[in-house]
């Protein structure tokens, strides 16, 4: 039997219909997911990494239950997440950013103990479980307050703590720390890490890529709903073709100085683009897996323009999902 | 099953804490329904005075037995709606988003609705029962064949409507137009059901369209065997009609959390029906 | 005024209650509808001897009918002009609204014409709905007829305004309408005479103007109740004219406490 979340060839397609005028009218199905092979182990920190609408939380949809796939299987700890659907909703959790999924009315403390019954947690258990989180988040003092009077930050802890509350063997992050600030984020950050320390198999998907990073051991980069790359943050990272970006902006047009540039790109079969900048200014992006920042000054220098704008990027993350999912993105 | 004990304690909290110490309790389950039940009562007096009226009805005879006959209705009627409410304030759980967390879980969706609808119905109805039973005892009213008929009067009156909070619970969770169901079930429930007419004063296609409420068939019950000395012989009928609406609004719940859920499922939309 | 009058039927186009609608229609049709059915099926098509005695006609339909609709009328008008300002406060537009130098007064009569125009359209269906269902309706006097629509309108907006303050220092408007409604229901004699009622509930009726607009309405639309509506008349635009005047008295203060209620939420 295999341990940890496998995906294989997992596709999930939405019927798309839509209504127009009375009638519902079939128009070209959105798939979501696209044979998607991915494995989330236990005792660490999987990341899922795509731009807006790549699939993500679709696919953490599926993982939990709360969508059947269209194809492909998915198995936790061996057993399929459509035929034994209950069990799997025993292993499993979830968490969101958004703060939702906790009832106003009731308190923390009764939040925690609610969901701990329809979880089933072992009552002894329960009553423990629910001291313990509250003091995990932080909501120990106000564990008596109903949650309407609650700040964001705090029902996001809950939210939390929720996702906590039967001891998941697997914990889906999706986006957990969206609208919390710096020092509850981190937090946050040093719990993930403590769980999949303690053995916990943890998906995360985050679009601030520091998160990802600092926690995740393996990550998965998807567009479209297909996997596009994977490998450690660092893998990924080095990936990229186009690695350091020079960015500058000269005070006046020269054509002189564009045509040292366009041939200085030639030379070392760099990416040039040339545009100008929000003052009408001209602006020079140039891209190569060194750093060109040395050569391009001197040339620039050499003709006697001025340079009133100059940053270079190192590879990052950021890149590499931008470069590799979005050839189009880079070329702007 | 015990399992599905703690998830109908846990719905139960959760009752509570919206309804326990609400002023609209008190008004909507006890107070508007009494205001209503003195209109009513007025609003008919001069039919059942008319001369021919205790020919047809002998209830119309005596004020006391008629106050009694509409009061056993406003009753009835009052846990019914009481589930209809419950159900468009479950429905609600879509919105806010405590619905995914529910589906999220391993609980017995069946237990969830069952559980929810029992609470409603305690938390909402304990009031106007007791005062109702303190009122026909004070008015001594109650005209009963054997002790034992109370208990099948109240559970003609609580199964089937927690059977029916189930099935408006699975109903209205996915629906599009919770407030037009809403509606719907509110005014006609009570005219088709016979709350405020002997069933034989209403027209063969009413009464035909109040057979399928169960409301209807607990009414029966619950006059009869409190106002009119009937025993189970009497009754049974209306019992026996009413344990098939009980198991098939059971069914009916049953499937429509499995067609929705699946639906949702596919879908990823939460408003199915 | 005139502004206030467009703008509420905008709105009302836009985003108009029809659930709300079939639902106040419902309630006036099923008890036109459980009247009927006892009448027919056990009264015999006859009512008894203190029927006649308190209203002087045997007319038992048609005075249903016309109370039914005439508790239509009132609960769609208080709906509407009570709950108006309710509903620009929770909408955030109260604040706006009394910072405008628009005074209170033309503002409500800009509310109530509005809500006249659309509640007529309700109230007709309404009786047409009773006429297809078979109750025939007269109307000897067309002219008290008319006195007692404008004796209802006065009476309902004055009831409304009081009722207004009183939903915006509550902060709350469900369960102050429907007790409101309920109560009257009992109180005012819309579908039965209010001799029925035991004395002090007799009482209570008698102080709200909704009572005495009844009695214009009953003097107009029911045949053999030779009664000179007059002096009921008369005593409806007092009590409704000192109403809207309590009311407009205690709105500022409600309005008020309403604001100083959103500011500290
Ligand atoms: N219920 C649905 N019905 C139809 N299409 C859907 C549904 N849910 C998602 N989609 C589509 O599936 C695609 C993937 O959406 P998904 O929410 O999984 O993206 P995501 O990676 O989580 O994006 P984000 O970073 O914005 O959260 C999108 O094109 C989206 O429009
Ligand atoms: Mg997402």
């Amino acid at each position: 039997m295999s341990t940890g979340i496998v995906t294989t060839d997992l596709r999930k397609t939405f019927p798309a219909r839509r209504w127009q005028g009375w009638r519902r009218r079939h128009v070209a199905p959105v798939a979501a997911v696209d044979g998607l092979s991915l494995r989330v182990p236990p005792g660490q920190v999987t990341g899922l990494l795509g731009l807006n609408g790549a699939g993500k939380t679709t696919t953490i949809r599926i993982l939990s239950t709360l969508l059947r796939p269209t194809g492909g299987t998915v198995t936790v700890d061996g057993l399929d997440v459509v035929d034994h659907a209950r069990e799997v909703r025993r292993r499993i959790n979830v968490i969101s950013g958004g703060e939702r999924m906790v009832y106003d009315r009731l308190t923390a403390r009764e939040n925690l103990w609610y969901f701990g019954q329809l979880y089933d947690v072992p009552r002894a258990r329960l009553r423990t479980r629910v001291g313990e989180l509250l003091d995990l988040v932080g909501l120990t003092e106000a564990a008596q307050l109903p949650v309407e009077r609650y700040s964001r930050g705090m029902r996001q802890r809950l939210v939390i703590a929720r996702g906590l509350i039967n001891d998941p063997a697997y914990l889906l992050l999706d986006e957990p720390t969206l609208g919390l600030d710096a020092p509850i984020a981190h937090q946050l950050r040093a719990l993930i890490a403590q769980l999949a320390a303690d053995g916990v198999g943890v998906l995360l998907t985050s679009h601030y890529l520091a998160e990802v990073e600092q926690l995740c051991r393996h990550v998965y980069l998807i567009a479209r709903g297909s996997l596009v790359a994977q490998g450690s943050p660092a893998q990924l990272a080095g990936q990229t073709v186009r690695r350091h970006t020079v960015r500058l902006v000269l005070s006046v047009a020269d054509p002189a100085v564009t045509a040292a540039l366009r041939a200085l790109a030639a030379r070392h079969d760099a990416e040039l683009i040339v545009d100008v900048d929000d003052g009408g200014r001209p602006r020079f992006a140039l891209r190569h897996p060194e750093d060109l920042v040395g050569v391009v000054v001197t040339a620039v220098v050499q003709r006697g323009a001025t340079i009133v704008g100059l940053t270079v990027t190192p590879p990052t993350l950021e890149d590499a999902i931008l470069t590799l999912t979005d050839p189009a993105v880079m070329a702007r | 099953m015990s399992h599905a004990l703690r998830v109908v304690a846990a719905e139960a909290l959760k009752q509570h804490r919206r309804l326990f110490g609400q002023p609209l309790v008190l008004f909507s389950m006890l107070l508007w329904p009494l205001l209503t039940l003195a209109a009513t009562y007025y609003t008919v007096l001069p039919v059942m005075e008319s001369a021919t009226a205790s020919q047809r009805w002998p209830v119309a005879a005596d004020p006391r037995r008629l106050l009694a006959f509409l009061a056993a209705g406003a009753l009835a009627y009052t846990f019914f709606f009481s589930l209809v409410q419950s159900a468009w304030h479950f429905s609600f759980e879509r919105v806010s988003g405590t619905l995914e967390a529910l589906f999220l879980s391993p609980a017995n969706r069946m237990a969830l609705v069952i559980g929810n609808g029992a609470a409603a119905l305690t938390q909402n109805a304990w009031l106007f029962g007791c005062f109702a039973v303190a009122a026909a005892t004070a008015a001594d009213v109650l005209d009963v064949a054997h002790p034992g008929m109370y208990v099948v009067a109240a559970l003609a009156l609580v199964v089937p409507a927690v059977a029916w909070g189930a099935f408006l619970n699975s109903l209205l969770i996915f629906s599009r137009d919770s407030a037009f169901l809403y509606t719907l079930l509110d005014d006609p429930l009570w005219f088709v059901a016979g709350v405020r007419l002997p069933l034989f004063a209403l027209p063969v296609w009413i009464k035909a369209v109040g057979v399928a409420f169960p409301l209807t068939s607990s009414l029966v019950v619950l006059r009869g065997a409190l106002l009119d000395r009937a025993d189970l012989g009497d009754l049974a009928g209306a019992l026996g009609w009413l344990v098939v609406l009980t198991v098939g609004l059971f069914l009916a719940a049953s499937a429509l959390l499995r067609l929705g859920e699946a639906r949702v499922q596919r879908t990823g939309n939460l408003q199915v029906f | 005024m005139g502004a206030t009058f467009v703008r509420n039927w905008r709105i009302t186009l836009r985003a108009y209650p029809w659930t709300y609608f079939v639902g106040t229609l419902a309630t006036g049709v099923l008890t036109i509808g459980v009247s009927l059915l006892a009448y027919r099926a056990i009264g015999g098509g006859r009512v008894g001897a203190s029927f006649t005695a308190a209203t002087g006609s045997a007319d038992y339909l048609g005075y249903v009918t016309v109370g039914a609709a005439a508790l239509t009328f009132v609960t769609r008008m208080v709906l509407w002009v009570a709950k108006a300002q309710i509903t620009e406060y929770r909408e955030g537009t109260l604040e706006s609204q009394l910072l405008t130098p628009a005074r209170r007064l033309p503002y409500l009569v800009g509310v109530t014409a509005q809500a006249l125009s659309t509640t007529a359209v309700e109230v007709t269906v309404l009786v047409a709905v009773a006429s297809a269902l078979g109750v025939r309706l007269s109307v000897p006097d067309p002219l008290v007829l008319l006195a007692a629509m404008v004796a209802a309108t006065v009476a309902v907006v004055g009831m409304s305004v009081p009722l207004s303050a009183l939903m915006l220092a509550a902060g709350e408007a469900h369960i102050t309408q429907n007790t409101l409604f309920t109560a009257m229901a009992l109180l005012c004699g819309f579908t039965f005479p209010t001799s029925y009622l035991p004395a002090a509930a007799r009482w209570l009726g008698e102080a709200l103007p909704v009572t005495w607009a009844l009695r214009v309405l009953r003097a107009a639309t029911l045949p053999g109740a030779d009664v000179d509506p007059w002096p009921a008349f008369a005593v409806c635009l007092v009590l409704g004219g000192a109403y809207l005047l309590v009311g407009l008295s205690i709105l500022p203060p409600a309005e008020r406490r309403a604001l100083h209620r959103s500011a500290r939420a």
